[in-house]
């Protein structure tokens, strides 16, 4: 028997987790996966947004603002790439130079300070950004907008609140919840109970609320698609949003903290099958409009493209309550700015919402920092040296395109919420990340795979269940 | 620091033949650094036969082959260390290597040869529409897993794009057991060598369709099905698509030289080949580093790749004992209607020996043509040929005889006889 029961291990259950794993209740992640954050947190822009742009009085602004003060804090404590490197909000017409003049009030309103956001011209904005589209004449500029690593921002987390005592169940899909006076929560692996159940399964939550719940709201994936540019390739200083539009922020060009660039997102409607399938129409748009911001793409140095649905709600805010259920939390509704928004509003959920069943006594041995990751690409030479003297494996390069040591994965594998699949290894410490998209190191990280986990070579799966990568083994080969 | 005449980075069939040619002209300290396990490169999982037929007179398959250089070097006692990437190349020819032995290592040279080969061009940089489901792969790792792993990738196959990685790999995964429904080239010509075409597609009846490509790939956790439609041009045509039920989509869409090495130095390359500009010794815009191999353009033929490496090594020889000039004197080797690319890229007439190889490739199919070599506007010569494709390497040579007078640019165009 749990306290809580978590659904989903995304961003949003990530963050709760870690906030619950302050305090002495015993907590687990149920994930239908087989990895965890492998839905919108995994596909997404990565922008720790400044808050300028939610309407004033919702919970998406409330919690961006909230969310973007504690980032840093959050990425120093559990090693997260963090890169504050700003935004800007472009305007190409006098049309736009009213919009973004109606979003500098509205940043003041939802509580950005005045030395936070900041009409600048043309010249100042060609300084910031030398690749910047000749008709954008006026920028909003927004110094307090940073940029994550957001499935290592989720995986620093379940992997913190591990260290502290939460438990993480994979490869369990809830379908069935009832309510006693606990819960019972049925997956299609086994049965778990617990007095609070906390709904963040993002585009699926209006399906699992209506388990046990009769949800006032609807969420629909809306698709987002992207081209990720090869990380020599420097376009961008900082964030480049063009001014908002009915489709919302419209498509932005972010600097990535590895090095690469994003060009994206698109905004449709799609049902729940297509949401991560990119389409040529979609990435078509994509060109068409990031013309308007930026220019100079270098459209040959494309190294992926991807799709991630936003769950939308039809209130057009999150929804992060209890519902009339008791014990059973809905933290729904979860789109942009959510990864910005996730630390905030995990706060909110415990220290609000959880805190009035149970009594909340502080778990004295909570650590909050997670042990540093060692990257071989951030270190000097003698730091390497260093590190290869501890560790014949750091010397090991086993990724050339993003030089990745077998220490760092045999590491990344070994943690807590460690990798147990080739994504799950090229989530974690980037290897396969590169150009060459793992066609030299494949084969290698599954010889690590199968040693580290004990298993055979041919159950080592890419990134789901069934997604196994060698079929058998050829005619007179021993296994 | 350890100090080394030449460092020679990679050990496939370009950095071994380079390495000996050098070692033979009596240079003396001469080091190999190779990523692998094993010397050799893309050729020790190429187990097919085909190689050799220039340079040996014989076919031998891609081990074989390699297995020839490697003997030689242990003959030579060429220094050699496996399992060692390296890391960082400097503008002063210092260069930073690792491995698990010795850690991380900075070493200088006088002259670094470039041999690190080329990777495959992959389902990311195609941007194919759809789902990303597993099962989609290249077809060179897929030839790794099967002939140097030992493991099978799938068994109901589909091969997108026609390069000779991809038409070897229908052969070899059909003999496997495997049955491979077709190919599609998004091109109308293949861009494959045509004996390719012959032995490993139509004598295992698996049909070839041109100008198509594949438009939509389904499958949640494994690929399931691919749809592939005809193209005008690069855009598909509606109501063309055809549906395949496979297990593994294998890519065959183009190899790129390795560079990131030589970007990161300041090496210059060629928009088209992708590889470093270089001279008529081999040599970069970087005095004393010199490419040969995959890494300067993408060769079909291991043998081409053997002579372009042994005239490198010789260029290194030169340089070491200085007698290459200064790049002073330099004319442009300028490609022209029809011409995709023409290697060496520049020449130093004061350096150059002659006969001359040149290399080049064209950018579409041509039939009865000529090769027109010029001189500014003058016709030094021209060089008849039934049949030109993108997927064939073409060489000219140029003599004595063909570059007197004042020289100013050399052009090469393609002319159709009428
Ligand atoms: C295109 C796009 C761009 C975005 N850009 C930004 C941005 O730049 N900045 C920003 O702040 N936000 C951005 N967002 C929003 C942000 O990505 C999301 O708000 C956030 O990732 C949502 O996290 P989550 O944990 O709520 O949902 P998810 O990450 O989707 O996690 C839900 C989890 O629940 C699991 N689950 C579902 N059903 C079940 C079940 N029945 N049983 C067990 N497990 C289940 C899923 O497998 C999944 O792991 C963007 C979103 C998209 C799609
Ligand atoms: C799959 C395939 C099939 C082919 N089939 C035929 C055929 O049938 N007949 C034929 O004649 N030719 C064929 N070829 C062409 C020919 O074999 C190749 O062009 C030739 O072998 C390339 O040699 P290379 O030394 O330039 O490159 P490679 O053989 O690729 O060698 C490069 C070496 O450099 C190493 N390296 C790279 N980066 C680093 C680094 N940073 N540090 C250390 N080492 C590094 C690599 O590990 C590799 O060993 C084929 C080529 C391929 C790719």
């Amino acid at each position: 028997m749990y306290d809580v029961i978590i659904i989903g291990s995304g961003i949003s259950g990530a963050t709760i987790a870690r906030e619950l794993s302050r305090f002495q209740l015993k907590t687990i992640i149920l994930e239908k996966e087989y990895d965890v954050a492998m839905e919108a947190t995994m596909a997404n822009s990565a922008i720790v947004h400044s808050g300028h742009d939610p309407i004033p009085g919702t919970l998406k602004a409330k919690f961006n603002i909230l969310g973007n003060r504690m980032y840093k804090q959050m990425s120093e404590e559990l090693d997260i790439p963090y890169m504050a490197c700003g935004g800007m909000v472009t305007a190409i017409n006098e049309d736009q130079v009213h919009l973004i003049e109606e979003l500098y009030e509205r940043a003041l309103i939802n509580g950005l300070r005045s030395d936070e956001v900041k009409i600048i011209d043309q010249e100042t904005v060609r300084s910031l950004e030398p690749n910047i589209a000749d008709g954008v004449i006026k920028a909003l500029h927004l110094p307090t907008t940073a940029v994550t690593f957001p499935w290592e921002a989720a995986i620093a987390n379940i992997e913190n609140a591990m260290d502290n005592g939460v438990e993480l169940a994979l490869e369990n899909k809830v379908i069935k919840i009832e309510k006693l006076d606990r819960f019972v929560v049925t997956t299609d692996k086994s049965v778990y109970e617990a007095k609070v159940v906390i709904n963040a399964t993002g585009v699926y939550g209006t399906d699992v609320a209506k388990l046990v719940t009769n949800p006032h709201f609807e969420i629909r994936p809306r698709r987002g698609e992207y081209y990720v540019l090869d990380k020599d390739v420097r376009l961008v200083n900082s964030v480049i949003y063009p001014a908002p539009s009915e489709k919302g922020k419209g498509v932005i060009v972010t600097p990535q903290y590895h090095g690469n660039t994003l060009l994206g997102p698109t905004s449709e409607y799609v049902a729940f099958s297509e949401i991560s399938k990119t389409t040529a129409s979609g990435l078509e748009y994509i060109k068409e409009n990031v013309a308007q911001t930026v220019q100079n793409i270098p459209y040959h140095k494309i190294v992926r493209s991807f799709a991630g649905g936003r769950a939308t709600s039809s209130t057009e805010d999150f929804v992060i309550e209890e519902s009339e259920v008791k014990g059973f939390i809905n933290v729904c509704g979860i789109e942009s700015p959510g990864l910005t928004a996730a630390p905030a509003f995990a706060k909110y959920v415990v220290e609000e919402l959880v805190s009035v069943h149970f009594e909340m006594k502080p778990n004295t041995d909570y650590n909050p920092r997670r042990r540093k990751v060692l990257r071989t690409n951030e270190l000097t030479f003698d730091e390497l040296n260093n590190s290869f003297h501890d560790n014949q494996k750091y010397g090991r390069i086993i990724c050339r395109c993003e030089k990745i040591t077998e220490g760092e994965i045999v590491d990344a594998i070994n943690r807590n919420c460690g990798a147990r699949s080739v994504v799950g290894v090229k989530n974690r410490v980037r290897a396969g990340a590169g150009r060459c998209q793992g066609g030299f190191c494949q084969s290698e990280v599954i010889n690590i795979l199968a040693r580290e986990l004990k298993v055979d070579k041919l159950d080592i799966v890419y990134n789901k269940a069934g997604s196994n990568i060698l079929k058998e083994t050829t005619k007179g080969e021993q296994k | 620091m350890k100090q080394y005449d030449v460092v020679v980075i990679g050990g496939g069939s370009a950095g071994l033949a380079a390495a000996l040619e050098i070692k033979k002209q009596g240079i003396d300290h001469v080091l190999i650094l190779e990523r692998d396990a094993e010397l050799g490169g893309i050729l020790l999982q190429c187990i097919h036969n085909g190689f050799g037929l220039k340079v040996f007179k014989e076919e031998l398959t891609g081990p074989e082959y390699a297995e020839r250089f490697v003997q030689e070097l242990l003959e030579m006692g060429i220094e050699y260390k496996l399992n060692s990437m390296v890391t960082k190349l400097n503008p002063d020819k210092t260069i930073e290597y690792a491995n698990v032995n010795e850690g991380f290592v900075k070493i200088s040279a006088r002259a670094v040869v470039l041999a690190m080969g080329c990777y495959e061009r992959n389902s990311g940089s195609i941007s194919i529409p759809g789902n990303r489901p597993s099962g989609v792969l290249t077809a060179g790792s897929a030839q790794k897993y099967l002939n140097i792993d030992g493991y099978l990738v799938g068994k109901r196959v589909f091969i997108l794009g026609s390069g000779d990685i991809g038409l070897i790999m229908a052969r070899r995964m059909t003999l496997e057991g495997a049955k491979v429904l077709g190919v599609a080239e998004v091109l109308p010509f293949s861009g494959g060598l045509k004996r390719n075409i012959v032995q490993c597609l139509d004598d295992y009846d698996i049909p070839l369709y041109l100008s198509h490509t594949v438009t939509d790939i389904i499958g949640e956790s494994k690929v399931e099905k691919i749809v592939i439609s005809q193209v005008d041009n690069f855009v598909p045509i509606p109501g063309t698509e055809k549906t395949f039920e496979i297990d593994t989509l294998l890519l065959s869409v183009g190899l790129v030289p390795e560079n990131s090495l030589s970007e990161r130095c300041g090496i210059i390359l060629d928009k088209k080949t992708k590889g470093p500009v270089v001279n008529e010794s081999y040599q970069t815009n970087i005095e004393g580093i010199f490419a040969c191999g995959n890494v300067l353009h993408v060769h079909d033929l291991v043998d081409f790749v053997t002579e372009e490496s042994r005239k490198a090594g010789r260029s290194v020889v030169r340089y070491l004992n200085h007698e290459l000039n200064a790049t002073n004197n330099m004319i442009n080797v300028l490609p022209k209607n029809g011409v995709s690319y023409l290697l060496p890229q520049e020449i130093n007439l004061s350096n150059l020996v002659t006969p001359m190889d040149i290399f080049m490739r064209v950018n579409k199919e041509f039939k009865n043509a000529e090769i027109v070599i010029s001189n500014g506007d003058t016709v030094i010569k021209r060089i008849k040929k039934k049949h030109l494709a993108p997927a064939e390497m073409e060489k000219f040579i140029l003599k004595d005889v063909d570059l007197t007078g004042d020289m100013i640019d050399i052009n090469v165009a393609i002319e159709v006889q009428s």
